[in-house]
């Protein structure tokens, strides 16, 4: 997007009063989006985000502007603009940029941008038929299609020059099943980052609308949840958003440098049951959150982040990096070139254990079984956090009984890493977005089926009986 | 109109888009955060935002760009029209030709503008020092972060409408942790406004320390249903999800609680839901995403619904006006609201709690957009609060959840406080009384 030559003065003009470290971060994201409901196309919008970031560090002190205004007098103004929150001589200066380069974890087959609309269209109007023909109840059947192709250039006064375009895509599935007492949604949402081949020759997309209506029709029928503390089995894959919400984002450096998360100072304590071994990995082939370079250039990598329950490792960017004196872990990322990186998940996963699923749900005798669940927060300085259930059963003695609706999980996350009594050999990962901080970001939850001894469970159902 | 978007009109109208329209948006941020009496981070932005659609047979299309220049601004028409064939909503398209008269208000302050950075950032260490001070327990002062935004607007279509706004906004946010023994609490306050005249630095921290310390020792209480009141905050997290069943488009999808409801009591007599766009604050807007200029309303008076709210496409389907409500951008157009107001009663929030002497103070909610099935109405939320006792805001209130349904919140309310607080999705609300909640502990 611009010469070498114009980022060594973007950076120099940076670095005139006294910053330690400056960098660039230019962004190029062509985006599509399609919405097909009830096998029509009723939105197709495309757009461009264009646009750069600098920032300053001294000590750790940070500035941060961005503009997308990336002409050469746009970029220096930004540049001197920032350069006068400092006051003092410059300590260094950049004369000569060196191009790294990196790993690409996604080679697309099939180019996004070489796929004609009108095949995505396609696949999206026999998903969305597959709903509608489920169940008389599906009044509406949404398929979402978003697509981005994110040109990523950085340079930094280390006078590194780095590079990443990240194709992703993702297929939203959300069926509306109506009833004579209100009417529920199911949701799925599988992508990946690549090309049209997710869609072609990975992950049967029919298969997976067939599942949200399923979902939808099934919450339809269900009963209300009933309340009160019990054991709770938490399914695989989108599961692992409880470890993403209730520890994940406890262990980014955002929160653990500042001493305001409950596994500040942490490192090589029992934080888990010895059962648990977690892992953030950027490096996944193809994942939804792999990044091959994070975006302050560092290569992403495959942090351990709890070994048999022992806190081993933090997700750390550069910045907060300084502030631990640690280094990072590739884990600084941003939404877009207007936020500033900070310290983030990629592909976060508890590890498989021994257990089968069926042995899991066996030792029950009476709890429930949360198979999918939707969205959730979490309170860092706290750990609490809540959940809720997109698909639930009660066990009965050993064995998935009647489904019920309206579930949340609530706790604090310290507690239950430390009640997860059993861990399943069935990890699998689920798409989602994450927003924090530094904006919204496409991430990989995971898990395989999981027992935690106790969890308090909301829903009007009264007592579990 | 501005001649540098003609080339998009001219490119329009060659491919054979006679309706046409785009929106220019421009703006300008500040923030800096404060920690450990340091700036920690301090950001500036510029941005812009070009987004147009246009009508080809009878068909939406749209596209936006970030990148402003001649080449793009062309390219826009092209892809409009690349859309624009592919899209099949035979919803109304409509670009809309004006409205009779417009009420353009200068709400932009340059006050904001006028006071300097370092003034800005010595008010913030302030604040952060009397967070420190203010009370033992307070052990962390985990957030004290300013953020100021300018932003210009601009809409303009192929039938001559040329509309603009600018207006400004800051907000100060603090967060701090209080701990006592091994419990550990966080309590915040946003302060957002267009002037610093508003701004009073002592009940500022006195009310950050306070949402944090008065949580200590929180328990849950056993479950039951509970007479109950809920505090503003959460009254309008509510309220915003109620209205959502007023928006025409999920009438006519049927995917709302208010469904056959035009002209019946929904709610309590006691409720009277208003929306005021064009009240004097930093959301004030004139005129709404399609154009069409805006009118302060009654879309629930005591009880009864009044009206839907519709843009020009959902109108054009109900063969009705619009109600100026069109929102978002592209063609994304929706419906929202601005400056939506649960009209207050008469009874301070302590009076409320003596009315009922034994019940239960509901302040925050966790998960609404988890936890809240806006289409059925069903909610099941981590909910904290307060006893009330003898009339008397009493002991914490902790991990419980909360059910109900939000159709029966509003229409189990028996009375309605004086404490209008604004929230910073411009929509406002006092405290609600309401007759029951379950509440699971």
């Amino acid at each position: 997007m611009i010469s070498k030559n114009l980022a060594v003065q973007v950076l120099n003009a940076g670095l005139a009063t006294g910053a330690d470290f400056v960098e660039i971060f230019l962004e190029e994201n062509p985006l599509l989006s399609i919405q097909v409901e009830n096998g029509h196309v009723k939105e197709i919008n495309s757009s461009l985000q264009y646009g750069a970031g600098i920032r300053l560090l001294k000590d750790l002190q940070s500035v941060y502007g961005s503009t997308s205004d990336v002409s050469r007098k746009g970029l220096l103004k930004l540049a001197s603009q920032l350069a006068a929150s400092f006051s003092g001589p410059a300590i260094k200066s950049v004369d000569k940029i060196t191009k790294k380069r990196n790993h690409n974890y996604y080679p697309a087959e099939k180019r996004l941008d070489y796929i004609p609309n009108q095949e995505k269209i396609k696949l999206m109007k026999e998903c969305s038929n597959l709903m509608s023909e489920y169940d008389p109840s599906i009044k509406i059947a949404r398929v979402f299609f978003s697509e981005s192709i994110q040109k990523v250039t950085i340079y930094n006064s280390d006078g590194f020059h780095f590079e990443d375009t990240r194709p992703r895509l993702r297929m939203f599935f959300l069926p509306i099943a109506v009833g004579p007492n209100g009417m529920e949604t199911g949701g799925e949402g599988p992508g990946a980052t690549g090309g049209w081949e997710f869609f072609t020759d990975v992950h049967d997309a029919k298969n997976t609308a067939l599942r949200a209506a399923e979902q939808a029709v099934r919450t339809l029928n269900a009963k209300e949840c009933p309340s009160g503390k019990m054991p709770v089995v938490i399914g695989n894959g989108f599961g692992g958003v409880i470890f993403h919400e209730a520890c994940g984002h406890s262990l980014e450096a955002t929160s653990v440098a500042r001493g305001i998360s409950v596994f500040s100072n942490k490192k090589g304590q029992q934080i888990a049951s010895p059962l648990v071994t977690a892992i953030d990995d950027g490096t996944i082939d193809k994942a939804w959150g792999s990044i091959n370079i994070d975006d302050e250039g560092h290569p992403s990598q495959k942090n351990v982040l709890i070994k048999n329950g022992i806190l081993t490792s933090y997700m750390i960017d550069r910045l907060n990096g300084r502030r631990m004196g640690a280094v990072s872990t590739g884990s600084g990322r941003r939404q877009n070139y207007s936020y500033e990186p900070t310290s983030r998940m990629t592909n976060t996963y508890i590890d498989n254990g021994k257990s089968t699923p069926e042995e899991i749900i066996s030792s029950v005798k009476l709890g429930l079984y949360a198979k999918s669940l939707g969205g959730g927060s979490v309170n860092p300085a706290t750990g609490e956090f809540n959940f809720a259930c997109s698909e639930a059963y009660i066990i009965r003695e050993g064995k998935v009984a009647e489904p019920v609706k309206g579930a949340t999980l609530i706790g604090s996350g310290e507690d239950i890493l430390k009640n997860i009594t059993m861990v399943g050999n069935d990890l699998k990962r689920a798409q989602g977005m994450c927003g924090s901080v530094s904006g919204s970001i496409p991430v990989d939850v995971g898990q395989p089926t999981i027992l935690v001894s106790e969890i308090t469970v909301g829903g009007r159902g009264g007592k579990l009986q | 109109m501005n001649k540098k978007y003609l080339p998009f009109f001219d490119q329009a109208k060659k491919l054979g888009i006679i309706e046409s329209e785009i929106t220019f948006q421009k703006s300008r941020a500040t923030s800096i955060d404060i920690f450990h009496s340091e700036v920690s981070s301090f950001s500036i932005s510029d941005s812009q935002d070009l987004v147009a659609r246009g009508v080809l047979n009878n068909h939406f299309g749209a596209a936006h760009t970030e990148k402003v220049d001649k080449a793009n601004i062309i390219n826009l028409a092209d892809q409009i029209a690349v859309n624009a064939s592919l899209n099949e909503n035979d919803d109304p398209a409509i670009i809309f030709k004006g409205s009779k008269k417009y009420r353009k208000k200068n709400i932009y302050n340059p006050e904001v503008d006028s006071v300097s950075v370092d003034d800005k950032i010595k008010l913030l260490l302030d604040i952060e020092k009397r967070l420190k001070s203010a009370d033992k327990r307070v052990s962390e002062v985990s957030s004290v972060s300013y953020e100021e935004t300018y932003s210009e607007f601009v809409l303009m279509n192929s039938y001559g409408l040329d509309l603009s706004s600018k207006s400004n906004y800051f907000y100060i946010y603090a967060e701090v942790v209080v701990k006592s023994g091994d419990e550990v609490k966080t309590g915040y306050k946003i302060f957002l406004n267009n002037s610093f005249k508003d701004f009073n630095i002592d009940q500022f921290v006195n009310d950050v320390v306070n949402d944090a310390t008065r949580k200590l020792g929180g328990k849950p209480i056993p479950s039951g249903k509970y007479k109950t009141v809920i505090n503003p905050k959460v009254t309008s997290s509510l309220l915003s999800f109620y209205m959502r069943s007023a928006v025409a488009e999920n009438i006519q999808k049927h995917t709302s609680l208010f469904e056959g409801k035009l002209g019946e009591q929904i709610a309590s007599k006691k409720v009277t839901i208003n929306e005021e766009p064009l009240k004097n604050n930093i959301f004030y807007t004139y005129f709404d995403a399609e154009g069409v200029a805006t009118s302060n309303k009654s879309f629930v008076e005591k009880g009864v619904l009044k009206t839907y709210a519709y843009n020009l496409s959902t109108a054009a389907k109900d063969n009705v006006e619009t109600t100026g409500n069109a929102g978002g951008g592209g063609s994304k157009i929706g419906t929202t609201y601005v400056n939506l107001v649960l009209k207050p009663g008469r009874l301070s929030e302590q009076e409320l709690f003596e009315k009922i002497q034994n019940g239960f103070y509901l302040t925050e909610v966790q998960g609404l957009h988890a936890g809240l099935n806006p289409t059925s109405g069903n909610f099941s939320l981590q909910a904290s609060g307060f006893v009330i006792r003898d009339g008397k805001m009493a002991e914490p209130v902790s991990l419980i959840t909360v059910a109900g349904n939000l159709l029966d919140i509003f229409k189990d309310v028996v009375a309605v406080g004086n404490n209008l607080e604004l929230q910073t999705s411009s929509t406002s609300a006092p405290s609600i009384l309401i007759k029951k909640l379950a509440v699971a502990g």
